[in-house]
């Protein structure tokens, strides 16, 4: 490794631990903001969540550049990468597309606890790629993972968290003395002609302004979060799925070996894809369904860190 | 729908098992090591199949039933979804009842009114059906096709695994340099795992390894494994040239070719005066490092075997490919890498006795006696009967005088062979799983339906309207629409 590559890497692990402490001040900012309700704090902290986020992305380029290749080629970069994605996935999805602004600490407690673990744990400095890893699939295969383990952290961890949360207290408030009916879409008429039955993507549960002191977004909203995150990622995991069996005809000579990481990736699609069949038949929504969406989120963790770590297969990847 | 959705995740959960239990087919030394450390529950597992739960019967039995779940309830959604891209959209007999549903009043007769909507529904991609001063709407019926033809190709994928693993086999070949290897049953290295359809009908092409190359960094991590070969027609003439290297295989007739290992194969000569009694490269294994050691640092090891000296003879070996490691672990205590060949040197040990073994690899030596030892270099000769040895040629050999020489020091290269006829299947279905899966998560069904009543110098339009999928994102689309079929239909006069 020449004295230039060095000193990129070396860049890139400081610019790493600027990325880390802006998202644990960030993270700290909108648990703040949760507690105290003064905008300021939100503000701030989203401030902080860009520089960090923006951080983040120079310290990934650098290390490809310190180490000639794709940053994702061990399980620090694909830690890195994976945080620095969920973070981002974050940003644009809920955010900017459902303009939902509190939720910032749960997903930044995901980050940054990836981010501890990558840097603890798994750091090699850069190099060039074992010959396993060494083909171009690395930048379909690999990406395809990331980005939808990323969402399904989003969409099945971070959100669906947030709704069983929010969900238990909306049902307790429901539930209040004068014991009201049960939420709207909790059950359903099946006198009511079909289409008014709830699509797969309709949400559950209290639309709206009923919520009237919580700040985290209504249940209903969350729940659309998540199901919309989820669906996002399933052809993106699926995709991955693909191009791993590809790679592996190309690499070890069959589409599919039941090796550790393939079975798992497996159980976490089938899991998903339990997910979104349960939501499309009636009277496996709302809690539920989520609950499906919490197992699949598992399944991901066992997927990256249990295989990579402890199951002896083709995919221990840890050292490299 | 349920009862797939149930065996899917029973599926799930039978491969959670598989990847928890050690699998035979992926690690025997592992199920081995279990069923010696754990006697009880090793013998449950492997009478409940868990040693090979991709394999058992009960996997299969599953995996059948949702074939099974999935063929009855695709059939009828099937049938039902190509009446329905057949049938023009139904007329409504009322349509305010609709969640959607709007009014407006436009100033030009019904007809005029229809035909307009008619033209503003076909742009937006609907599809749609006219009656006297009516109009019935669809769109996204790509929805259900797509739900459809992601579920057969899971099926037709399903299809292609067993046709392909069932009529294929993989095996490994062990060629040295300098050597062919030709594909026929008794030449594979070790078991060929056949398919239960497999006909045995081996190609008989050969591939000549010319050359292997294996680099490595200084820290040991490897840089590349390359097999330059010769890839041979049965007939022996020659098909081409390919370098085969990790993630880069070789195809020749439907046979896949891939890097799979390597190690050192020494040349040994053994001679009864001047008659040669065995001549041939020896491939060399190695045993698993101990902790902390890396396995490049080990020595490899080998047998050579003559049944026809005395009542046997057998020759055990230890190779260190490269001497001044060797010398140098020694000096330090510490192992230290042998990335490449360096004056290699053999340590040898005879046994005289009837060879047992009948593997090539190893030497069963609890009936042999143990004959002499000694240490041999590449380009040297020993006494096998003192374990002293000379420079080749340096000292000449006397009649009956039982020699070993190591003329050369050459690699082998493992190839794995294997042909697998449904990849093109598989590869087709998932395409097809993918192209499916779009429009089934993201398109939406939805129907629109519009009138027109005369009324006095105008038009009522009445349009009403549902989605099945995005309920919220169709109300803003539907009041687009309506606003837009107002438009067409001519100049405002009102709206109730």
């Amino acid at each position: 490794m020449t004295p230039h590559e060095l000193h990129l890497a070396r860049i890139s692990n400081d610019l790493f631990n600027v990325a880390l402490f802006a998202y644990i001040a960030s993270m700290v900012g909108y648990f703040a903001y949760l507690a105290f309700r003064r905008e300021v704090l939100r503000i701030g902290a989203k401030a902080v969540l860009m520089f960090g986020l923006a951080a983040h992305f120079l310290s990934i380029v650098q290390r490809g550049l310190a180490a000639g290749r794709v940053p994702w080629g061990n399980m620090y970069e694909y830690s890195s990468l994976l945080a620095f994605l969920a973070v981002l996935g974050y940003v644009v999805i809920v955010e900017g597309r459902y303009k939902s602004r509190t939720l910032g600490g749960f997903v930044l407690m995901f980050a940054v606890l990836t981010m501890a673990i990558a840097v603890s744990f798994f750091y090699v400095g850069p190099g060039p790629l074992v010959p396993a890893l060494n083909s171009y699939w690395i930048k379909i295969h690999v990406v395809a993972a990331i980005l939808g383990s990323s969402l399904f952290a989003l969409g099945g961890g971070v959100l669906t968290i947030a709704y069983l949360v929010k969900d238990a207290r909306e049902r307790r408030e429901a539930a209040g003395p004068a014991a009201r009916p049960p939420i709207m879409g909790a059950s359903i008429d099946l006198a009511d002609p079909p289409y008014y039955a709830p699509g797969a993507d309709d949400p559950v549960g209290a639309t709206g302004s009923t919520d009237g002191r919580g700040i985290l977004p209504p249940s209903a909203t969350l729940d659309r979060m998540a199901y919309r995150t989820i669906a996002f990622a399933f052809p993106i995991w699926t995709f991955a799925v693909i191009a791993g069996a590809i790679w592996a005809q190309e690499a070890w000579g069959r589409y599919w070996g039941w090796d550790p990481k393939e079975t798992w990736s497996f159980i976490t699609w089938t899991i998903y894809a339990g997910y979104l069949h349960a939501r499309a038949t009636s009277g496996w929504k709302g809690r539920r369904a989520a609950v499906i969406a919490l197992v699949g989120f598992v399944s991901l963790l066992v997927t990256y860190y249990a295989v990579n770590l402890w199951i002896v297969g083709l995919h221990s990847y840890k050292g490299f | 729908m349920r009862t797939a959705l149930v065996l899917l995740l029973l599926l799930a959960l039978a491969s959670v098992v598989g990847s928890l239990v050690p699998q035979g087919p992926n690690s025997p030394e592992r199920v081995a090591r279990f069923q010696v450390d754990h006697p009880l529950l090793g013998d449950f597992y492997r009478h409940a199949g868990f040693f090979d739960v991709f394999g058992s019967w009960w996997f299969v039995l599953i995996t059948t039933l949702l074939v099974i779940s999935l063929v009855l309830c695709l059939v009828p959604r099937t049938r039902a979804a190509i009446r329905g891209l057949r049938q023009r959209p139904v007329q409504a007999r009322e349509i305010d009842g609709f969640p959607q549903y709007s009014e407006r009043t436009v100033a030009t007769r019904p007809e005029l009114a229809i035909a307009s909507s008619q033209k503003v529904l076909r742009r937006r991609m609907f599809r749609v059906s006219r009656a006297e001063g009516v109009l019935a709407a669809e769109k996204g019926t790509l929805r259900e096709v797509g739900s459809l033809l992601f579920h057969w190709s899971f099926l037709l994928l399903l299809v292609g695994v067993i046709y392909g693993k069932g009529t294929g086999f993989t095996g490994k070949a062990l060629v040295v340099e300098g050597e062919t290897w030709t594909d026929g049953a008794a030449n594979y290295d070790g078991t060929v795992r056949e398919g239960r359809f497999f006909s045995g009908d081996f190609t008989g092409v050969g591939v000549r390894l010319l050359d292997f190359e294996d680099t490595y960094r200084r820290t040991g991590q490897p840089m590349d494994f390359v097999s330059h070969v010769d890839l041979l027609e049965p007939d022996g003439s020659l098909a081409g040239r390919a370098d085969i290297r990790v993630n880069h295989p070789a195809e020749i007739d439907g046979l896949s070719i891939y890097q799979y290992g390597f190690g050192w194969a020494p040349v040994v000569e053994v001679r009864e005066g001047d008659r040669l009694l065995y001549s041939a490269p020896a491939p060399f294994g190695q045993l698993s490092p101990p902790a902390g050691v890396p396995q490049l640092a080990l020595p490899w090891n080998g047998v050579v075997k003559l049944p026809s000296v005395g009542e046997g003879l057998g020759i055990q070996l230890v190779l260190w490919p490269d001497s001044s490691a060797y010398l140098q672990s020694l000096e330090t205590g510490r192992p230290v890498l042998m990335t490449q060949a360096n004056h290699p040197i053999m340590f040898f040990t005879t046994w005289r006795g009837p060879l047992l073994d009948p593997s090539p690899r190893s030497l069963d030596i609890s009936v042999m006696r143990r004959w002499t030892t000694g240490t041999i270099g590449q380009g040297t000769t020993c006494d096998l009967a003192t374990g002293k040895c000379w420079e080749d040629g340096t000292r000449p050999v006397g009649p009956g005088e039982l020699t070993m020489s190591f003329p050369a020091l050459r690699q082998y290269s493992v190839l794995q062979v294997s042909r697998d006829r449904g990849v093109p299947i598989v590869l087709a279905a998932a395409i097809l799983l993918l192209l499916g899966l779009l429009p089934a998560l993201y398109t939406s069904r939805r129907k629109v339906w519009v009138r027109a009543e005369a009324n006095g110098e105008g038009t009522v339009l009445k349009v009403g309207g549902f989605a099945l999928q995005r309920k919220s994102q169709f109300e803003e689309e539907f009041s687009k629409l309506v606003d837009e079929l107002e438009r067409a239909s001519g100049e405002k006069v009102g709206t109730r």
